[in-house]
């Protein structure tokens, strides 16, 4: 179909930067190696949505090969319409890191940028990947270059956070690999395509264990409630390009997971489970919601903000009807937007005012009037309002809430009207009203680089409010596939 | 008695060391202060690994009346200790330019003690066993010593020399007991008259297996047998402290291998218990005390104590593959944890404490990065050998259905995290208060480089190392 093996190449060029980067490359040639490696995997993924089928369920641009023959474990690549737009993402996203740590990123330029394409590489792979093995590769792969751009490249808190993220992170997937591990031995195989077959030889109590021990691993990325407190620090201390990565990308692993995996292969695990993973939803949107409230930090409340809006995620996935899983993808897709372009808005202006505190902004929009529209789009796209993205997700997973159980439909309204509060509320203290005087002859507008940064992610946000179905139309048939034949046992 | 040249032939890899050695020793007083020791050195270990190849191209053999056997597990770990001897020879040049140490009588001290080992894992009997692994042991007690004018080596040497002791004398009361039940030390032998038995009837023999496998334990520092591993590794210098962790324990767990498969058989059910025992006491163990170390080769003596652990899970199954994955652990942990303490060793007294890594990646990034390598292979985080690693010996666990041991492993290992991590911390996010290090000496370098490729290879396709891990 096409000339080359376009996930490969895809998921290991950045691999390659990296290791230009830190082969030669000083300082300067650093960013535009980087620069150049992150258009080029953009550029190299061009053919994936070009001849994409999105009539077809089956993973599609396969490669495959002997890897591990002793095993029986093969690397193998495949993409379909669920995974297809994070790859996506994740490539645009890395783009804009770079672009966002132009100037931001002073010391030790050539290690940061390295980490950076390290990262892509594990994220673009861990989409890509067409079995549970390499899957998991790419999952740790994503381990220490975020802890090292956290720990080295961060606030002031960094070494805590990162040591933190570390270690929740690694708690939770040492109990997956223990998973897959028990799913090799009882199934002889990791590939995706063959595990849905062969899950029949795993007994109902089987995946029961199987469940929870995945569950350890997604539920920290998500992270869902109560093993969600490593992700205010981490999200708050990582320099701008981490922050956009943790929310855009590494937040959506986990659930991609559940669609993945568990969905899949474990449908008594999940029935047994489904209750509990609905409850904790709930409540992870409205005590994430609450929280963020009262949050005085800018980065922190945004961070906070993705509990709730990830809680959404979880909700949208385990109602298990096509609305709510559609809805719930969609607004993996709108949060990795909206939350990459909030966490680039703040790491922007923190770069001119060096203060996270709400308290000291005030007024920006009487000097920077490029930068309060742009934000006001960011703000009111993260609060859900019609005609932007967000909206089109949070409806279908209400909708799907309130046809499982109705008071689940009740908490996502308040968790929404909540978060129109805080976002407002932001808004509105960080940019409206009197020029706080500290910020008086700092010059707060965006360069041109800045607003071509934001630019794609603000017509993205744009574009899909009104147009939703160019992406719900790549979900439509492996969502009805993953339902019909995954959560039924 | 030499029943004929083809015994001989058997014994080639073991002779050129042994050789080697002599011919140094012989030389001693004109070559002290050239290179030519090191150089020899890794020559002889070279060309023993090579013939380690060449014997074993005519096919599995015995000799010297079934004593010694020459396979596929034993050429294995015959290439692993000669790979082990250079890299600890590459790396010793480092820490010896300041020391008041005899190159020569060091490096055939190294060469002798690898002879000791290629003689242990080529037995088929309890007696050759004992004495390959007594000639390593001894040599090692003087290697950990040799830095005379320093009390702390000296302190070192001792508590060694009496808790090994102390553990050769548990393993030959074992062996004699053995021998007093089965009426022979030969392998075969031992297992045919088992065979016949009852399992677990004879209580005499249960006490010989249990005092086999503790003066084996104490070969690889597992845990309870592990209380000489801080003392010496901290005492000895660095590359000395590598070539225990890495030697002796690949060929502890090569004879504990073949004593639980092809000797104690038909006992698996009785040994695979105190395997999981000691294997699970070591992991936690390990893990637990290297919290707290601030001394860098003290750390990592309770790292290797836990990795001894992680390698013995592959043997509580009791089966061929089980042994196979134990093989790869202790094929990837040899490279890692050379390059480990390889790093220690280059940086010099900077090295040894932990402090003393504090922006290292600042001052020299590159050999940080190396560092970061190593410790994400010993962690267990892919794409590195240690998770190839890992994975293996874990899959033969959950199939041998111990679950809840599998489980603790994994839990360990991110205990393990917190204390190999905390390293790359002080590398990475601490600033440096001390002058960077100097250049590092080619040959340390060398050793770093290759230690580095195997364990990321080893990452990268974990499936290379397959065909050469046959079981005994």
């Amino acid at each position: 179909m096409t000339a080359y093996p376009v996930l490969t190449t895809t998921t290991f060029l950045p691999l390659v930067g990296a290791a230009l980067i830190l082969v030669f490359g000083s300082e300067r040639l650093a960013r535009w190696i980087a620069l150049a490696t992150t258009v080029a995997t953009l550029a190299v993924s061009a053919p994936l949505y070009w001849y994409f089928d999105k009539a077809s369920s089956a993973l599609q641009f396969v490669e495959s090969a002997d890897w591990i023959p002793s095993l029986n474990i093969a690397y193998g690549m495949g993409v379909d319409g669920i995974s297809l737009p994070f790859i996506f993402l994740a490539a645009l996203l890395s783009v804009l890191c770079i672009g966002a740590s132009w100037t931001a990123v002073q010391t030790r330029v050539r290690e940061f940028y390295a980490a950076l394409l390290v990262a892509e590489t594990a994220m673009i792979g861990l989409f890509a990947a067409s079995n549970l093995f390499l899957f998991f590769v790419f999952w740790e792969l994503m381990l220490v270059p975020i802890f090292l751009l956290i720990g080295v490249w961060g606030g002031p808190g960094r070494v805590y956070a990162a040591v933190k993220f570390l270690i929740f992170t690694l708690s939770g997937s040492v109990l997956m690999l223990v998973g897959v591990i028990a799913i090799y031995g009882a199934c002889g195989t990791l590939d995706f395509k063959a595990l849905a077959l062969a899950r029949a030889s795993l007994q109902p109590e089987q995946q029961a264990w199987l469940f929870a021990a995945f569950l350890a691993a997604f539920a920290v990325k998500v992270p869902m409630f109560p093993v969600h407190t490593w992700l205010p620090d981490a999200h708050t201390e990582a320099p701008t390009a981490g922050s956009v990565i943790l929310a855009g990308i590494l937040l959506k692993m986990g659930a991609y997971g559940f669609l993945r995996v568990s969905l899949p292969i474990l449908p008594y695990g999940v029935q047994l489970f489904l209750k509990p993973m609905l409850f904790i939803s709930a409540v992870a949107i409205v005590y994430g919601a609450y929280v963020t409230l009262v949050q005085t930090d800018v980065k922190r409340l945004i961070a906070y903000s993705s509990v709730s809006h990830m809680g959404f995620v979880t909700l949208g996935i385990f109602t298990l009807n096509r609305s709510g899983v559609e809805g719930a993808i969609l607004q993996m897709i709108n949060h990795g937007i909206v939350s990459a372009a909030l966490f680039l808005c703040i790491g922007m202006i923190y770069e001119r005012t060096h203060t996270r505190e709400i308290k000291n902004y005030g007024g920006v929009a009487k000097t920077a009037p490029v930068y309060s529209t742009l934000l006001a789009l960011f703000c009111l796209a993260a609060a859900g309002t019609p005609g932007l993205n967000s909206f089109v997700g949070e409806f279908l997973i209400i909708g799907a809430a309130f046809k499982t159980q109705a008071w689940l439909g009740v908490m996502a309204v308040w968790g929404v009207a909540l978060g129109t509060t805080y976002i407002i509320w932001l808004y509105y203290q960080v940019v409206m009203g009197e020029m706080n005087p500290d910020l008086v002859g700092l010059k707060l507008e965006l360069n041109a680089r800045e607003v071509a940064t934001l630019a794609p992610l603000a017509l993205l946000a744009v574009c899909l409010g009104l147009y939703p179905e160019y992406v719900l139309s790549y979900l439509r048939v492996p969502v009805a596939r993953l339902l019909a034949a995954g959560v039924t046992p | 008695m030499v029943r004929s040249m083809s015994d001989l032939a058997l014994l080639v890899p073991e002779l050129i060391l042994a050789g080697m050695a002599l011919a140094l020793i012989l030389a001693a007083r004109r070559i002290q202060e050239t290179p030519v020791a090191v150089i020899g050195t890794v020559l002889a270990s070279m060309a023993a690994a090579l013939a380690s190849g060449w014997v074993l191209s005519w096919g599995a053999k015995t000799g010297f009346g079934g004593m010694i056997t020459v396979d596929g597990y034993s050429q294995f770990f015959k290439v692993l200790i000669a790979a082990t001897l250079a890299l600890a020879a590459l790396l010793s040049e480092r820490s010896l330019d300041g020391e008041q140490v005899p190159r020569a009588e060091y490096h055939a001290l190294l060469l002798l003690a690898s002879t000791g080992m290629m003689l242990a894992v080529s037995s088929r009997d309890l007696v050759p066993l004992w004495l390959g692994l007594e000639l390593m042991t001894l040599c090692s007690y003087i290697l950990v010593g040799i830095r005379v004018e320093r009390p702390a080596s000296n302190e070192a040497a001792i508590k060694y020399f009496l808790l090994g002791s102390f553990a050769s004398a548990v393993l030959v009361y074992g062996i004699s007991l053995t021998y007093g039940v089965t009426g022979t030390t030969d392998f075969a032998g031992i297992a045919s008259v088992l065979s016949k038995h009852g399992s677990g009837s004879n209580l005499l023999l249960l006490a010989a297996i249990g005092l086999v496998a503790a003066g084996l334990a104490f070969k690889i520092a597992a845990v309870p047998m592990h209380a000489w591993a801080p003392d010496a590794y901290q005492g000895a210098s660095a590359p000395v402290a590598a070539f225990l962790a890495a030697g002796s324990k690949a060929v502890g767990l090569a004879a504990l291998g073949r004593v639980c498969l092809a000797v104690f058989g038909s006992e698996a059910r009785v040994f695979s218990v105190i395997l999981a025992v000691l294997a699970g006491l070591s992991i936690v163990v390990g893990s637990i005390l290297a919290l707290s170390q601030t001394d860098m080769k003290r750390l990592l003596a309770y790292s290797s104590i836990a990795h001894a652990g992680y390698a013995l899970l592959g043997l509580i199954a009791g089966t061929a593959e089980g042994a196979s994955a134990t093989m790869t652990y202790a094929f990837f942990y040899v490279f890692m944890t050379l390059g480990t303490f390889g790093v220690v060793a280059a940086l010099g007294e900077r090295g040894e404490k932990l402090d003393g890594y504090r922006g290292l990646a600042a001052q020299r990034p590159g050999i940080a990065l190396l560092m970061l390598l190593f410790l994400m292979s010993l962690t267990g985080i892919p794409p590195t050998a240690g998770f190839a690693a890992k994975f293996v010996v874990i899959l033969s666990a959950v199939r041998a259905g111990h679950i809840a041991l599998a489980v603790l492993a994994v839990a360990c290992s991110v205990v393990s995290a917190f204390f190999y991590m905390r390293v790359a911390v002080l590398m990475y996010m601490n600033a440096p208060k001390e002058p960077a290090p100097s250049r590092f000496p080619g040959p340390v370098f060398a050793a770093l480089a290759v230690a580095a490729l195997v364990t990321l290879i080893g990452g990268i396709s974990p499936g290379s190392l397959a065909p050469w891990t046959a079981p005994p």
